[in-house]
């Protein structure tokens, strides 16, 4: 079995506790291979990830369950240059890339 | 790192969050998991450099009005791995794996796992710190000011 991060979910006990995810616009900037993502979109977020290596978010799109289609999109991007309209997203998280 | 966060602000809506969330400025401790317990082989040294930046960041983010800061939690976010080959990958992702520390962390790992009996993980403890922080940008795109 390969790498487990955080089997335990403490993470996600800790972004449960600190905010209301369902049905949010969220930005995910750092997304990698979008581990922290799945956890948002099973949340009930809309989260748009996004993350400057391009193999990331390839590898990031091939592991998305389809029934997440809806709610996830990986986008290669920087967070130094976010290209979004001012104002679009009820929250933003920076996962590990700060 | 200043300009990810006027960034960050720009795209949220005003009075809304953002989270920052990533390690905890502190050695990773690596062990391993034998049945119910943990023996610690050693730790993972790390210079942090980018670590303080962003909290220097973070820091001028509060001072200057930006955001403000809600809540700050810290809490534990393990690793788990199967093999000694994979914590000699997982480690040569960030860490400078040729140092003589190192070499001797892997090699622990390596001869703790061969000599570990029955179900037998390798697990590395690394603390995460998360700060939630709130828009203080109004509607217009200003800044809220505080008295």
């Amino acid at each position: 079995m390969p790498l487990r991060v955080d089997p335990e979910e403490n993470e996600l006990r800790a972004l449960r506790r600190v905010a209301i995810w369902r049905r949010k616009r969220v930005l995910e900037i750092g997304c990698g291979d979008g581990r922290l993502t799945l956890r948002l979109a099973r949340l009930g977020a809309h989260v748009t990830a996004i993350d400057p290596d391009v193999s990331l978010i390839a590898k990031a799109r091939r592991a998305r369950p389809p029934r997440f289609a809806n709610r996830i999109r990986y986008q290669v991007g920087k967070a130094g240059k976010l290209k979004f309209p001012r104002q679009s997203f009820d929250l933003v998280i920076f996962a590990w890339s700060f | 790192m200043v300009h990810a966060l006027r960034e960050a602000q720009r795209v949220l809506k005003p009075g809304c969050t953002l989270i920052d969330l990533r390690p905890a400025i502190s050695h990773r401790r690596v062990g391993i998991r034998e049945g119910g317990s943990f023996r610690k082989l050693g730790t993972v040294h790390e210079t942090f450099d980018e670590d303080r930046a962003a909290d220097r960041a973070v820091s001028y983010a509060l001072r200057t009005g930006i955001f403000k800061l809600e809540a700050i939690s810290k809490f534990d976010c393990n690793r788990v791995l199967d093999t000694a080959d994979e914590f000699r990958d997982w480690l040569s992702e960030f860490a400078d794996v040729g140092s003589p520390a190192h070499e001797r962390l892997i090699r622990q790992v390596k001869d703790a796992y061969k000599s570990a009996r029955g179900r037998r993980r390798i697990v590395v403890h690394a603390p995460l710190v998360m700060r939630v922080l709130i828009n203080q940008a109004t509607k217009s795109g200003r800044r809220l000011t505080t008295r």
